[in-house]
């Protein structure tokens, strides 16, 4: 039971970690973090790294979705820009930057590029609201893979064959190997997730909130509909960017249909596997998301062996899996893991003078 | 200009299905407010279950000969010395596949209203009463049990189906030029006007109709007037999956069978909501101004061009009339 | 302080509004009456600028305002509560009247995912105010980490007057403040509004059917009818007019 929690200023109270085992979860993770880019063997480092990468753009359509209750489906197109984005800088710019700096500018123009990408994008949420945003959006991820496919920008985009990537450099740090890049990546995820639960402490993320629940009852606390959905649109665009330049960063070559339509769809799964407008929703969504496709796998290679037959039957079982996740949680458990998990804290805060 | 009228015809007859595609999505938006992002899904099975009793059964060992193709002597007398591409061989040859489409068409439906029906069950009667986000993002999960299922069902490569009519080449001349088409898209698209015509007909005059459009009005007054909901809700689903298999069996026939026909689904959801969502005319319309434009990006730019024709007008449409062409606007009451 | 001049507004043939006009003066509560239907809630409606009214004018401060969005309305300085409480649910007592303080509030959005720095002085500063000035005054120290689903009707409206004040308005307009409340509660809130009147010097308009409570409290009083204006006085003038009897109690009495 957690006791001791009478507070004595606003500021205690105010407190997000407002109590010591929270502060050591807090720690635990970054220890275990730490532990995993030090003794993380490849496979571990690997799916650690795709989750960190999944991880920042899901806490992105968390922001959108989640808590601004604006519905898009359209999100990996903003994965898609930040990782060109991040390419096409490397290569046009890689003349006059000197090398050890060119990550670091490259990663803010992606996420700027991306957070445009995203007001315009968001442009239709201020006439429409609901499905039709989701249709809207859907619409922009099928026009960006489009633009990016196109022959008039294969020049820069390499058109549906692809393109290199660039190795990253942090002041002359250069992370050619998939440890180093983890920890660019996790660093970024943790402060990423820090951010997002700072930005609902403030007027930002309430007038959000304000947003989803009752638009009309926000307008008249004096929060601009129009300024805030697109600063909402923005932040998780951005946050998106973000993901997708180190994707482009973590893989030797990115192509178009890494980030159709299924991409967008996974990041909404994992936050509804998660729990919505929940900070440790995208947390535990990723996992879900990632993990179960790789079990498969392992389940798989533990019973064929590398049996053609069956391998052929793994791709739309994970396919299926990822569609019944989605399912399961609605019917189910409709406001995701974080939901869970709270019962069970609970249940363990009254223990063992009650249950549940 | 002769072009020109060429592929705006193409493009009708592409468009009326995307209309008779959009029915279903309309009609379930109707009838339960879920727009089903799946719907596209439902075609491919409903295709896949055309191929399945259409081809597969067929060739099976059990099958009786005529079934494969029936050749009955009349038939045969006919149909020697006729020349390479008589239309009257054409006729001969579709009859001789009739059985085989009657049963693949049958097939098709049978499964299909079956499916739907499992669907609404088993995944949208749950959820009845809920927020409509759950529900259309279950549907959304749908599309991913979907299109995997069909890949497990339906492992054998894409194979030739029959046509749904002669595909007999006609030719005709129209304001002075030479117009070129195959009968049986022709025939596709009077089957695809035809029902899309019925169902308008039905949901506006019968009293099954009307049960549908109370309920899209206001659901629990519909209950509490006596109206099943559950009922009009399966109601919906099996007009959408029926609709959606006779759909299917005409893209296998166009486009061939692959799970790439579910993508056929987004943009004519991009199209119903163009239209309005809830109204068959401006989908009707919708339909065709998108099927027109896509022929003529064809004709004009290229085939990827016309791909995202139906997106760029409905981001188009909506950024100007948010409600679609001819969509009611909610008016909020406060 | 805030002046309504000759205002129409109709939905599609219906005529919400037609030409309605008064004052409401500073400092004073003023308060709109009539039967249902008699486009109480439009009007107020076509003040915080949900609906657009099809001419005449709305002058706040001295400033013509009809021009303008519900939330640069908000940001001169008129609140409202509504009819059927709209907070928001989800969110605790102290959120629902951290967010009326929004448009005092200045942390952009960098500020914000910082948080430490200007937007965390800003949010301490804000919760002692709130503290001070609105969860003591209203009485709604002990559910102030509630979350709104969990409060029963009168404690939400309560609330809901909170997240009005929290916007430090000049022109407060409340939506039937004691709809649906028993004697005691009515009783709670009439006190309430005079010690918000007194204490903030803020402007009142309210709509409101419980005729005691507008003829203990208002000073002036607005009578509505089918969208017409048909009286307009201090209550002891309204109560005795013909035309508001006749639009009462029909015209046999």
């Amino acid at each position: 039971m957690i006791t001791g929690n009478l507070k004595s200023s606003y500021a205690t109270d105010e407190q997000v970690l407002n109590n010591r085992w929270k502060r050591l979860f807090l720690w635990l993770c970054i220890a275990g973090l730490g532990l995993i880019a030090a003794f993380g063997n490849n496979y571990i480092i690997l799916i650690a790294c795709q989750m960190g990468i999944m991880l920042i753009a899901v806490t992105g359509v968390n922001v959108v979705i989640g808590y601004t209750g604006l519905m898009s489906l359209g999100h990996a197109a903003f994965l898609a820009i930040g990782a060109y984005a991040v390419v096409i800088f490397h290569n046009a710019a890689g003349a006059i930057i000197p090398e050890s700096l060119l990550t670091l500018a490259a990663i803010p123009f992606a996420v700027l590029v991306s957070a445009i990408a995203g007001v315009i994008v968001g442009l239709p949420s201020l006439r429409v609201k609901g499905l039709y945003l989701a249709v809207a959006t859907l619409s922009a991820n099928f026009i960006v893979l489009f633009l990016i496919e196109e022959s008039f920008s294969a020049p820069w985009t390499g058109g549906v064959n692809g393109i290199n990537t660039p190795t990253p450099n942090l002041l002359g740090w250069e992370m050619d190997t998939r440890r180093e890049q983890f920890v660019l990546i996790a660093t970024l995820a943790v402060l990423g997730l820090l951010a997002a639960q700072n930005l609902f402490r403030t007027r930002v993320g309430r007038a959000f909130i304000a947003i989803r629940d009752r638009d009309y009852s926000a307008e008249i606390l004096g929060i601009s509909l129009y300024r805030y959905k697109l600063i909402s649109f923005a932040i998780s665009a951005a946050y998106c960017g973000l993901a997708g330049a180190l994707f482009a960063y973590f893989y030797a070559r990115i192509l178009p249909e890494q980030f159709e339509l299924h991409l967008s769809l996974m990041l909404v799964a994992a936050i509804i596997v998660g729990g919505m407008g929940r900070t440790m929703g995208p947390v535990f969504g990723v996992i879900i998301i990632v993990m179960v496709p790789e079990l498969i796998k392992v389940v798989f290679g533990a019973l064929a062996g590398g049996g053609a037959e069956l391998a052929m039957i793994r791709a739309p079982i994970q396919e299926i899996a990822f569609g019944a996740l989605i399912v399961g949680f609605l019917l189910f458990e409709p406001f995701g893991i974080t939901q869970i998990v709270d019962r069970g804290l609970r249940a363990l805060n009254r223990w063992p003078f009650a249950r549940g | 200009m002769g072009q020109l009228l060429q592929y705006g015809i193409n493009g009708l007859m592409a468009g009326a299905i995307y209309a008779l595609i959009a029915v279903g999505i309309v009609s379930v938006f109707k009838a339960t407010r879920v727009v089903n992002f799946a719907h596209g899904y439902l075609i491919m099975f409903g295709a896949y279950f055309y191929f399945t009793f259409a081809v597969l059964v067929p060739q099976a060992a059990w099958a009786p000969e005529w079934l494969q193709s029936w050749r009955p002597d009349w038939m045969i007398e006919m149909r020697e010395g006729l020349p390479m591409f008589s239309p009257l061989a054409a006729v001969l040859d579709w009859l001789a596949n009739g059985p085989r489409i009657l049963l693949g068409l049958a097939g098709a439906l049978i499964c299909n209203a079956l499916l739907g029906l499992l669907i609404e069950r088993t995944l949208m009667r749950p959820l009845m009463g809920q927020s409509v986000f759950a529900m259309i993002m279950l549907t959304v999960g749908l599309i991913s049990i979907l299109s995997g299922s069909a890949q497990l069902i339906w492992t054998s490569d894409a194979e030739f189906v029959p046509a749904l009519a002669p595909n007999t080449p006609i030719r005709f001349e129209l304001f002075g030029q030479m117009i070129f088409l195959f009968g049986a898209d022709l025939a596709n698209m009077v089957i695809a006007l035809v029902i899309f015509a019925a169902i308008v007909a039905m949901v506006r005059y019968t009293k099954s109709g009307v049960a549908i459009r109370a309920t899209a009005e206001d659901q629990s007054t519909a209950y509490s007037m006596g109206i099943s909901v559950p009922k009009v809700f399966s109601r919906a689903w099996v007009l959408a999956s029926t609709t959606g298999a006779i759909a299917g069996a005409i893209l296998a026939t166009r486009n061939g069978i692959s799970p790439a026909l579910g993508l056929f689904g987004f943009s004519v959801l991009a199209i119903v909501l163009m239209g309005g969502l809830d109204s068959y005319l401006g989908v009707f319309l919708a339909a065709m101004i998108v099927g027109v434009l896509e022929a003529l990006a064809q004709w004009q730019l290229g085939g990827e061009w016309a791909e995202i024709v139906p997106y760029v007008a409905v981001l188009l449409v909506i950024l100007i009339r948010p409600h679609g062409l001819f969509g009611t606007r909610e008016i909020e009451r406060i | 302080m805030l002046s309504v001049q000759d205002l129409h507004l109709s939905f599609g043939g219906i005529k919400a509004l037609q030409g309605v006009s008064f004052t409401a003066r500073r400092g004073q509560i003023t308060a709109i009456i009539g039967p249902n239907g008699a486009g109480k809630t439009s009007l107020f409606n076509a003040i915080s600028g949900f609906y657009r009214p099809d001419r005449g004018k709305v002058v706040f401060d001295g400033q013509d305002i009809f021009a303008l969005r519900p939330d640069r309305r908000a940001a001169l300085g008129i609140a409202r509560t509504f009819q059927n409480i709209a907070l928001f649910r989800g969110m605790s007592v102290l959120d629902n009247i951290k967010l009326g303080a929004h448009t005092r509030l200045g942390a952009g959005v960098f500020d914000a995912l910082r948080y430490f720095g200007r937007a965390q002085a800003e949010e301490l500063a804000l919760r002692a105010d709130i503290e001070a000035r609105i969860i003591d005054f209203l009485e709604i120290d002990h559910i102030r980490k509630a979350p709104i689903s969990a409060l029963p009707y009168g404690l939400q409206k309560r609330v809901e007057l909170g997240r009005a004040l929290a916007m430090q308005p000049r022109l407060l307009m409340l939506d039937e403040p004691v709809a649906g409340m028993n004697r005691e509660e009515t009783e709670d809130m009439a006190r309430f509004i005079l010690d918000v009147q007194e204490e903030f010097d803020i402007t009142i308009l309210l709509v409101e059917h419980d005729m005691h409570l507008v003829m203990d409290i208002c000073s002036h009083v607005v009578v509505l009818n089918f969208g017409q204006q048909i009286a307009e006085g201090t209550p002891d003038q309204v109560r005795r007019d013909p035309a508001v009897i006749e639009a009462y109690l029909g015209a046999a009495a």
